[in-house]
């Protein structure tokens, strides 16, 4: 043991000691790979954890809950709490409200406050206080305190509350709790309730409560344990942040490429030393532990310095995240970020394990030097050009069973062996960088040498001789090129996908939302507003559309209504191509019919006149898919129904959003007046066709920024690797530097020598990186987004994107390779070749 | 210890206008009667009852049912607007396991919550309710320790407390209560108690009161004592304690003999001592549980004593009350002859003064 730590000191720690730059550009490398990957962790916890908040246990933690679409009939609860068991049930209410003027939002909450004691033991409202429809308890995050009037912009209508006290404890986030009258009264739901929370004696198992409850409600009302929703949420999200940790690996695999050239430099370098280690009695596996602790210290310390990167990064993570949970799924705040024990285990192990795995294959090498072969130098980097040939091949091998891969099925709803066939490819082009690095090279020394002159030639040669280390290089910036590559075609796909969806489906000149209107919660629009619209003179049309928040096969899902009608006369609705578009929407108003989207026909495998199982109106009822339609507006995808239909079992007329459609003579600013004053009375926001496009696509860019911010980081770190390994390769090189300023060089042209080898190994990076994400791409679009979302992507070249970003990592290669070139530089030419 | 006023805030701005006193002259008719008053503020349906097992394990039972009108006329838009606070309470004594369970529930109307329904002859909250078929009173009371059912048929007529109609509680009009009792319920059911299941049978005694405003701001509670003999004959009395500590002149009682006869029992008919008392250790209130009665124009003395000191309901603040009901032993003689008896008592106001719909909180 002893013995080891003593080659240890000697062959690894004083060598790193000695380049301190390198060292720390190496565990800041690992450091960013690790810190991403915890940010990601964590801001996802953060993100997804707070569907389960202290408004949830408001009221107690309920063991059952118990809904139905549109609804729960309020008489339900009277009959439940009359059932002759020892359960307890309470009414609950759910909506999003505004706070005016300043326009956030707050989630309200109707509970019963007289029977719950949701207020907490201290508090106890009196009957005139509940009797008071305009008093509410507000959580700690909302102004104003007690006695002051809060303002409310609820569905379609302002009110005025009064604030009568403050929730309990944990509580702290925007909520306002009201008694379920008030509640019912200002969402408009007299008779209604969200769903009845149930609560059970521990004497039981839960099923056989459930069972009994069950039993005494009609048909069509579902008693699920409590928190299946929130469950639905966390499963629905969980491709989402399944997809975000998986590309927070790429900063890893990047890291990996660089420690794998840190090791492998160290190796070459201390050739000698290990040979003598070898000749004075250290066993192979000696060495090989040396070189495994050297990695294991540059993991330990990246893990380390990334955990604290890593809590940094999350908190700007956390933010974006939860704007798209909130825009994309349903609304909630971000908890705090945690940075728990196993995130703690999650930074420092990544960074170990990913370190030693990339170390081992150079590892290894270094315990076979033979103890005579120590003075020999040159030989290794020989037998790396002679396995060029081979490792293509391999390279080959890897992208056929890439191929074979991108094939397979997704597992749980998630796209393994996507990720699986972007690790092959990875590996592949891994495979085959040398080969493409020594034509490339021969290619330029060959052609470029005439108009670059001799620097450019020798950059060329040098490269191609110590091809190995370059391969891994290229590797590293190449991968890093790679991934931004593929996001950026897969983004750019997605985006153009929607601009041209978004085209297609907007066709209304206004549309109408309550101002109170949320993801994940529907407010609705009095349905006199839609009749006063249609009315007005200009107005041709108003498409009422409302949709539901329902659970369908363990899932959320939503369950939408439209006036078939005018989606036929005014609507370009694009079915899945067989399906003819005029029979479907034909048949659709007709009877018991709908039509799903592309995303929810995806997740529950549904295919034209498969029949849908919904519970409405107090039975089971089939409806027969008619045909599946293209859909970018929601993950969760829809069942959507004719209006009429709907109406039959949900006989609610408000709607949660209206299109109004203009006559095409009308002058559109007159009658976007008239609408305008008309619906001076009701709180909804009303966009122009442009508007709402352009926040669409706001809503889209902002979904995407943190994948961006995850390319970047990558890159960075790809580029900070160059920098090093750059450095590296310059002062293993310095007899060369030395000998050619001895035969006469100047300056001017060490530093451009330096220059041209970043300038070849950018451009060979680039060219291989944009190859691998241009395949990549296709495996994102067709394979792991397909897998995950459910959606359709024309394929779409995003040039300006990628000229911009392949630019911008170029210029960022050549700009790391200054300071190196600095030091080629200030080489003293006598003592490099005296060293010889 | 701060005292909430919260109820009375709203009752007291009502009451004069709104709601309707207990005054001389009231014509009762059975069964409506039996049920709700909304006319008058504040109602209450009491059952008591001493029941043994077969084996005779004793259980005593307390289940009341409370409506107090909050505001008056009645709205109604919603089923969920607040008319009526719905309080009910449950509690069983485990006498011979020295355990005493309470429960307290208190609901709204709600969509068939809680209510006292002539037309649907039930009073009920929640899965608490009591069915009247004919004139046999079904009871049951479901709770997550135990679930009680119990038949009750009267052996007697009901008995109107008081004179003319009404049981004065104070000196002004209006200070009183209309108030009838069933005395002597003969009971018969099921408990199922820590997983096993006992039939019971015995005595309940049901006492329905409704009122506006029966006591005066100095009376601070009162002491209520059911006596039912075993020759066949009760008793009733009701101590009215004023805040000085003295006995109210409107305490008074009633006697039913064997052949239902009730006898109207005044302040001055009889007297009541209390002895040993019991301390309760979570609300600090010192109860007497030993008491002596004497009630001289019926040459009757008697002894009462508790078999179980702990029967006291702790109230969790805010509408709920902390009171001492509990099963009683009663023995002592009338006219010379040994006299025996089981019964309730009653006593409020000890862990602070009692208002109904007002009520202590820390």
């Amino acid at each position: 043991m002893k013995a080891r730590l003593r080659i240890f000191h000697r062959l690894i720690l004083r060598a790193l000691f000695r380049e301190p730059l390198r060292t720390a550009l190496t565990v800041f490398a690992v450091a960013l790979g690790v810190a991403v990957v915890l940010a990601i962790e964590l801001a996802g916890v953060a993100a997804a954890g707070s569907f389960r908040s202290s408004l949830e246990t408001l009221a107690g933690d309920a063991d059952l809950e118990i809904t139905a679409i549109g609804g729960v009939p309020e008489e339900l609860l009277g009959t439940l709490a009359r059932l002759p068991y020892p359960l307890e049930f309470s009414p609950r209410l759910e909506g999003v409200a505004r706070v005016e003027p300043e326009g956030a939002s707050v989630t309200a909450v109707g509970l019963d406050l007289i029977a719950q004691r949701a207020l907490g033991d201290a508090q106890h409202p009196s009957p005139e206080e509940i009797a008071d429809s305009r008093a509410v308890w507000i959580g700690a995050d909302i102004e104003p305190r007690k006695g002051g009037v809060l303002s409310l912009s609820v569905n379609d209508r302002r009110f005025e509350f009064i604030v009568r006290g403050s929730l309990p404890g944990a509580a702290r986030e925007r909520v306002v709790v009201m008694d379920i009258a008030s509640a019912q009264d200002a969402f408009a739901r007299a008779g209604r309730l969200d769903r009845i929370e149930a609560r059970h004696p521990p004497s039981r198992p839960l099923e056989h409560w459930r069972q009994l409850i069950l039993d005494a409600l009609p048909p069509g009302v579902a008693v699920e344990p409590a928190g299946a929703r929130t469950d639905e949420n966390r499963k629905m999200l969980a491709a989402f942040r399944w997809n975000l940790r998986v590309l927070s690996y790429i900063s890893l695999i990047v890291c990996g490429f660089l420690i794998y050239n840190t090791i492998s430099v160290s190796v070459v370098r201390r050739r000698p030393e290990i040979g003598i280690a070898r000749a004075l009695g250290a066993t192979r596996w000696d060495i090989l532990a040396a070189f495994l602790a050297e990695a294991a210290c540059f993991g330990a310390a990246g893990g380390l310095a990334g955990l604290a990167l890593g809590r940094l990064l999350a908190e700007g993570a956390v933010g974006m995240q939860a704007a798209t949970v909130d825009s994309l799924y349903v609304s909630s705040a971000p908890a705090a970020i945690e940075l728990s024990a196993g995130a703690v285990a999650l930074a420092l192990l990544t960074g170990v394990a990913v370190s030693l795995l990339s170390a081992l294959a150079p590892a290894f090498e270094a315990s076979r030097v033979a103890p005579v072969e120590a003075l020999t130098s040159g030989q290794r980097e020989f037998q790396a050009r002679v396995r060029v040939r081979r490792d293509l091949l391999a390279g080959l091998l890897l992208a056929v069973l890439a191929a074979a891969a991108s094939q397979a099925p997704p597992i749980g709803r998630k796209p393994v062996f996507g990720y699986v066939a972007a690790l092959l490819l990875i590996a592949a082009s891994a495979m085959a960088t040398p080969a493409v690095v020594t034509v490339l090279s021969r290619a330029w020394r060959k052609g470029i040498r005439l108009i670059l002159g001799v620097e450019a030639m020798l950059a060329a040669r040098g490269l191609a001789a110590s091809l190995r280390r370059t391969s891994v290089l290229v590797g590293a910036l190449s991968t890093a090129v790679a991934m931004m590559v593929a996001v950026g075609i897969m983004v750019g796909s997605f985006r153009q996908t929607v601009v041209l969806w978004l085209d297609q489906q907007l066709r209304a000149d206004l549309y109408l939302r309550p101002a109170a209107g949320g993801a994940g919660r529907q407010a609705v629009i009095h349905p006199g507003l839609a009749d006063a619209l249609e009315a007005l003179p200009g107005v041709a049309a108003v498409e009422r559309f409302r949709s539901y928040d329902i659970s369908y096969g363990g899932l959320p899902a939503l369950l939408a209504s439209g006036p078939t009608e005018i989606v036929r006369r005014f609507g370009k609705t694009r079915f899945l191509p067989g399906q003819d578009r005029h029979a479907i929407l034909d048949q659709l108003p007709l009877g018991d019919y709908v039509i799903v989207s592309e995303p929810f026909a995806n997740k529950h495998r549904v295919r034209p006149d498969d029949m849908i199982a919904l519970p409405l109106d107090g039975e089971p009822r089939e409806f027969k898919a008619l045909g599946v339609y293209y859909d970018y507006s929601n993950e969760r995808g829809y069942i959507v129904m004719d209006r009429g239909v709907m109406l039959k079992y949900l006989p609610d007329a408000a709607a949660t959003s209206l299109s109004v459609y203009f006559d095409s003579g009308a002058d559109p600013a007159v009658v976007r007046r008239a609408v305008e004053r008309t619906s001076a009375d009701y709180a909804v926001s009303i966009q122009s066709n442009r508007a709402l496009r352009a926040e669409a696509m706001r809503i889209f860019d902002r979904t995407f920024a943190i994948t961006y911010a995850l390319e970047a980081v990558a890159v960075f770190v790809a580029v900070m690797g160059i920098a090093g390994a750059l450095l590296a390769l310059i002062i293993d090189r310095r007899q060369e530097m030395g000998v050619l300023r001895f035969l006469g060089a100047a300056t001017g042209q060490i530093r451009r020598l330096v220059l041209f080898e970043a300038a070849l190994l950018g451009l060979a990076a680039n060219l291989i990186g944009l190859a691998q994400g241009a395949l990549l791409s296709l495996i994102l679009i067709f394979v792991i987004n397909k897998q995950s979302f459910g959606w359709t992507i024309q394929f779409h070249w995003p040039v300006a994107l990628l000229a911009g970003g392949l630019s911008l990592i170029y210029a960022a290669t050549l700009a790391a390779a200054l300071y190196p070139a600095r030091v080629a530089v200030r080489l003293n030419p006598i003592e490099a070749v005296r060293e010889q | 210890m701060k005292r909430l006023a919260l109820l009375a805030l709203a009752a007291l701005g009502l009451v004069a206008a709104d709601f309707r006193p207990a005054l001389p002259g009231y014509e009762y008719r059975f069964p409506r009667d039996h049920f709700s008053h909304p006319e008058f503020q504040t109602e209450w349906w009491y059952y008591t009852g001493n029941l043994r097992t077969p084996q005779g394990r004793r259980f005593g039972f307390e289940l009341t049912f409370f409506r107090h009108g909050v505001a008056r006329p009645p709205v109604r838009s919603s089923p969920w607007q607040v008319d009526d606070l719905y309080l009910a309470h449950l509690a069983l004594s485990d006498i011979d396991k020295k355990t005493f369970h309470h429960r307290e529930r208190i609901n709204r109307a709600g969509p068939g919550l809680a209510a006292a329904s002539a037309e649907l002859s039930r009073i009920w909250n929640g899965n608490w309710h009591v069915e009247w078929r004919g004139n046999v009173q079904s009871l049951q009371a479901v709770t997550d320790a135990f679930t009680l059912r119990l038949e009750m048929v009267p052996q007697k007529p009901p008995v109107i407390h008081g004179r003319d109609g009404v049981s004065r509680k104070g000196p002004e009009p209006g200070r009183a209560s209309h108030y009838v009792s069933f005395t002597r319920l003969a009971a018969s059911g099921a408990l199922e108690l820590d997983g096993a299941s006992y039939e019971l049978a015995g005595l309940a005694w049901m006492d329905h009161e409704f009122f506006t405003n029966q006591l005066s701001p100095e009376q601070a509670g009162w002491d209520w004592f059911s006596v039912q003999f075993e020759n066949g004959a009760e008793l009733m009395l009701a101590r009215m304690r004023r805040n000085d500590g003295s006995v109210d002149p409107f305490s008074h009682g009633t006697f039913v003999d064997r052949s239902g006869a009730a006898r109207h029992l005044e302040s001055k008919d009889f007297s009541l001592v209390p002895g040993a008392t019991w301390t309760s250790p979570s609300s600090g209130a010192v109860y007497p549980i030993e008491w002596r009665i004497g009630i001289a124009p019926l040459g009757l003395e008697l002894s009462a004593a508790t078999p179980l000191a702990n029967q006291e309901l702790t109230g969790r603040g805010g509408p709920s009350l902390t009171y001492w009901e509990g099963a009683m032993d009663y023995e002592g003689t009338l006219q010379g002859k040994p006299i025996r008896g089981e019964g309730y008592l009653e006593m409020v106001g000890y862990a602070a003064p009692f208002r109904f719909g007002e009520a202590s909180g820390p």
